[in-house]
């Protein structure tokens, strides 16, 4: 009887680690304009807090213009790639629909 | 049932040992017993512990009450303690010899600890802005304006 | 039935081994095939929870059904056992608490693995660095501390009774809790070590475990309270803390991890501190190893005293392997923990993080330190010492103040920098709030001239104030914001401000759950207790109650002997309730354990102790505590969990980001963080 137990624990787990019908279900790779647009959520958070802050009345006028105006610059840069790349990936989908 | 001899014995004992100390003995059982340890491997405060059948904290208890009444300083009945049942009855390291260490350590961490947050924070104020993998190139003149905008547009309340 | 639970531990083995081999075979050749491969050593780790679940599950139901030919039975459990407790047995001992840790991490390593379409690489890494720790506990299960050891000889008729001390509703959650935290952090490290190894690109795997982590910590944070209460509750000497080695082991990782939780959202906001976040979740997992080592290994003794075993070594082992790894891999690829910023004020919201970091490191230090300086003492000068709780208290108690003034201060600091002007603005009525509470204080008879702890106490609740105040005018602030744009009540802004960004103000309901334990360990200061044999209508009186005796009796049932005495209570000549503290007997494990009758007030616990008969006079012993405030610890316990569940809520509205083609698109209004 525990022979059996153990005989059919074996043959279930090794049936579901090895049996892999069909192709497998992957998600997708990491690219850059993907960490990318992680970047520009980050950046734009934080400009949002800021501009809450700010209206919450946390900061006084020109801390708050010094770091909006630094943090949109990186977000500037960030954008600017993000455009770059979705602008070369079009390109190359309309090169390869032509072809 | 489970009487115990030893337990009745303590609770008797600490109660007349009570009535026998005067006010500020009493204090200094109070402040003294807290100092030491109960050795029976209960790892409590001698005056804490109440471990059922503890064959030690009663007859402690009764040893630094006597040494009181006998009019021992706080250091001298401490010694005896220790001579009686080794360093360990102390409930903190002393502060000779390599004990010392002990009490040095965190407020050194803490001393070094701050001094570097401070070195730290004072370095990185005065280094240039550092290259980091991924690092996305600044952007000029008009694309600035114009995706700057954007962030803007996006980010509005 | 304990040839399958030894059967499956032996499967588990073999899978988690498989798990990370082919895991790292999958991930080291990248090709044809490795992606089948990497999808085997995935499943593989699925599989090895359903065998490590069918191992625990043999082991309860030999518990339920009295199998005393099983070793570890026969030691942790009897027939008269009540069901709660059998079902306890599984963590009540060694083998059984290996056992539960593995199946607790299979079953984190379980969601993780059927989550990997996130991002499936790092997943794999991930899953890899789970199964090799698996495999650690696996290995110990089956060679070191097998649960499934048959007993030698015949079969005993009865089992010896669990340890009385763990008898006790509590303690049938307390450590599943503990281990839930501990083991959890094993998630936020393999992600971490992952993302180290494979470069990963930005701090996505921050956010990926951000929850877990919390979901960790909120689980280690129930542990350690629920150990206090515990303490306090049955070991019946008045106090909740001892700063007992195995206390102490749970409070360093909890330390690390708040330190973790912390600095973390400096990386994920600002791309700093990379190199300090890896090591700190490194250390906060090695120190939950080294935890479970210390209470497992008896390196020092200690009242839970749980084992005195071989183990130990197993444990430096793994724990020398484990540094020497991450070591290795942070050598090779350090560069790619660069920071992007610089730091550019003493006066940040980025300079308070680091000397949060700073303090609570030192803390766990202290503590670390405390712990082992015994063992250290004994190697250097050739006798151990003690390190009792005067040594904790005198170098952590300042230590936590300066962390509540940082608690008060940080949240108000801005990101980057943080002018004089700004810092007035918000300051000044929490200060003055603060200040107002101490002259009150001092009024009401405090005198923190006469004694260091009073003075503590006093800075303790002042600071409190300052800490409730800042967290109230955050809200106030963010919700007349709110209450701007929508035309709500203030009230209601206040609640959808804590929709709109929960981790934000979760963390601060949680810095408010902080501050109300803190006041509670401030009572600590003013405790007294008085101790009396009690005869039929003696008195006792204690501050302003009045004990008096109404009568003691005994009882017995199969599980335990009990005697206890009935005190009526009186306050102002008034009789305010009875109570019946207690001292039973366990039979089946021969061992005294103390039943505390608490009468608690948001004022003042009054705790009773039956410390036992006078043999000569037949009249029991009974000791009174009144410990002011205890009860606030509790109920600064449950505002932690509930702000810890706010923290882990979805935020109400998502940040959209309207497409970039269309100019006039509304954002959201963002909440702070």
């Amino acid at each position: 009887m525990i022979w059996l137990i153990c005989a059919l624990v074996t043959a279930s787990v090794l049936l579901y680690v090895f049996y892999l019908p069909g192709k497998l279900q992957l998600g997708p790779e990491k690219t850059r304009l993907g960490y990318l647009r992680e970047r520009r959520e980050a950046v734009y958070e934080n400009l949002r807090d800021l501009n809450f802050e700010y209206k919450a009345g946390k900061f006084p006028d020109a801390d708050y213009q010094s770091m909006k105006l630094s943090l949109e610059e990186e977000a500037a840069g960030i954008l600017a790639e993000i455009a770059r790349l979705e602008e070369a990936a079009r390109l190359h989908r309309i090169g390869r629909g032509a072809v | 049932m489970f009487h115990s001899r030893s337990l009745a014995k303590l609770g008797l004992l600490s109660i007349t040992v009570m009535l026998l100390l005067s006010a500020g003995d009493d204090a200094r059982f109070y402040q003294l017993g807290h100092k030491l340890m109960c050795v029976c491997s209960c790892n409590q405060v001698l005056l804490e512990c109440n471990h059922v059948g503890c064959t030690y904290s009663d007859r402690m208890r009764a040893e630094l009450a006597a040494n009181l009444e006998r009019g021992d300083s706080d250091d001298l009945t401490l010694q005896a303690f220790v001579q009686k049942y080794g360093p360990t009855v102390l409930i903190a390291p002393t502060s000779t010899g390599f004990n010392r260490v002990a009490w040095i350590m965190p407020y050194l961490a803490l001393t070094l600890g701050i001094a570097t947050v401070v070195l730290i924070v004072r370095a990185w104020k005065n280094r240039p802005v550092p290259v980091s993998p991924g690092r996305v190139a600044p952007v000029t003149g008009g694309e600035l304006e114009r995706f700057r905008e954007q962030a803007r547009r996006d980010t509005a309340i | 039935m304990p040839q399958i639970g030894s059967f499956a531990l032996l499967l588990a083995l073999c899978l988690s081994a498989y798990s990370f081999v082919a895991g790292i075979l999958a991930l080291a050749f990248p090709g044809r095939g490795s992606e089948r491969l990497g999808e085997t050593a995935r499943r593989a780790g699925i599989a090895s929870f359903a065998v490590v679940f069918l191992a625990a599950l043999v082991l309860v139901v030999a518990a339920f059904t009295d199998d005393f030919s099983i070793a570890y039975i026969f030691h942790h459990s009897n027939r008269d056992l009540p069901a709660p407790y059998k079902f306890a047995t599984l963590w009540s001992g060694q083998e059984g608490s290996l056992l539960f840790w593995s199946l607790l991490l299979a079953a984190y390593g379980l969601v993780l693995r059927l989550r990997h379409k996130t991002d499936n690489r790092l997943f794999a890494y991930a899953s890899m660095i789970i199964a090799a720790v698996q495999v650690f506990f696996l290995l110990l299960l089956n060679f070191a501390a097998h649960p499934f050891a048959i007993m030698q000889g015949s079969r005993p008729a009865d089992g010896s009774g669990l340890n009385p001390l763990l008898q006790y509703p509590e303690m049938v959650i307390h450590p599943p809790m503990l281990y839930l935290g501990y083991v959890g952090f094993t998630v936020p490290f393999a992600f971490a070590l992952g993302a180290l190894i494979m470069k990963y690109p930005g701090e996505k795997w921050i956010h990926i475990t951000r929850r877990w982590t919390m979901i960790t910590w909120g689980f280690l944070t129930c542990g350690v309270f629920l150990g206090a209460h515990w303490a306090y509750s049955v070991l019946g000497w008045g106090g909740y803390w001892g700063w007992d080695p195995v206390e102490n082991a749970s409070l360093m990782p909890w330390l690390t991890g708040t330190a973790f939780l912390h600095s973390v959202m400096m990386q994920e906001k600002r791309g700093m501190l990379k190199t300090w976040n890896m090591w700190l979740i490194f250390s906060t997992f090695m120190l939950s190893i080294f935890g479970t080592f210390l209470t497992r290994s008896g390196v020092v003794s200690s009242v839970h005293a749980f084992a005195q075993s071989s183990i130990g070594t197993w444990f430096v082992i793994f724990l020398a392997v484990i540094f020497a790894a991450c070591l290795a891999f942070y050598i090779k690829n350090r560069s790619h923990l660069r920071s992007e910023h610089k730091l550019e004020s003493l006066v940040s919201r980025e300079s308070s993080f680091l000397f949060n970091n700073l303090l609570l490191l030192v803390a766990c230090f202290t503590v670390l330190w405390g712990t082992l300086f015994p063992v250290l003492s004994e190697w250097v000068q050739g006798n151990k010492v003690t390190v009792g709780p005067p040594f904790f208290n005198r170098v952590n108690v300042p230590v936590a103040l300066l962390l509540l003034l940082l608690t008060a201060v940080g949240p108000l600091l801005a990101w980057r920098k943080t002018s004089i002007e700004s810092l007035k603005r918000n300051f000044l009525w929490p200060a003055l709030g603060a200040f107002a509470a101490g002259v009150l204080l001092i009024s009401f008879g405090i005198r923190p001239w006469r004694d260091v702890s009073y003075l503590y106490s006093l800075m303790t609740i002042m600071l409190s104030v300052l800490v409730g105040l800042t967290v109230i005018s955050e809200f106030v602030r963010g919700g007349r914001v709110i209450a701007r744009h929508t035309g709500q009540n203030l009230l209601a802004s206040m609640v959808q401000l804590g929709h709109r960004n929960t981790r934000r103000y979760g963390g601060y309901i949680v810095h408010f759950g902080v501050i109300v334990i803190m006041i509670g360990f401030a009572g600590a200061a003013f405790n007294q207790d008085k101790e009396q044999e009690m005869g039929y209508g003696e008195k006792l009186n204690i501050a302003t109650y009045t004990l008096v005796c109404r009568s003691y009796t005994q009882d017995d049932n199969p599980n335990y002997e009990s005697e206890w005495a009935v005190m009526d209570v009186f306050k102002g000549g008034k009789q305010i309730a009875t109570m019946n503290p207690e001292r039973r007997f366990y039979k089946a494990s021969q061992q005294m354990a103390t039943m505390v009758a608490n009468r608690s007030t948001l004022k003042e616990d009054l705790y009773l102790v039956y410390e036992g008969l006078n043999q000569d006079t037949g009249r029991p012993i009974i000791k009174a505590h009144l410990n002011p405030l205890v009860l606030w610890i509790w109920i600064g316990v449950w505002i932690m969990i509930v702000g810890t569940i706010v923290a882990l809520l979805p935020n109400a509205v998502p940040v959209r980001v309207p497409a970039p083609a269309r100019i006039h698109a509304a954002a959201p209004v963002g909440a702070g963080d």
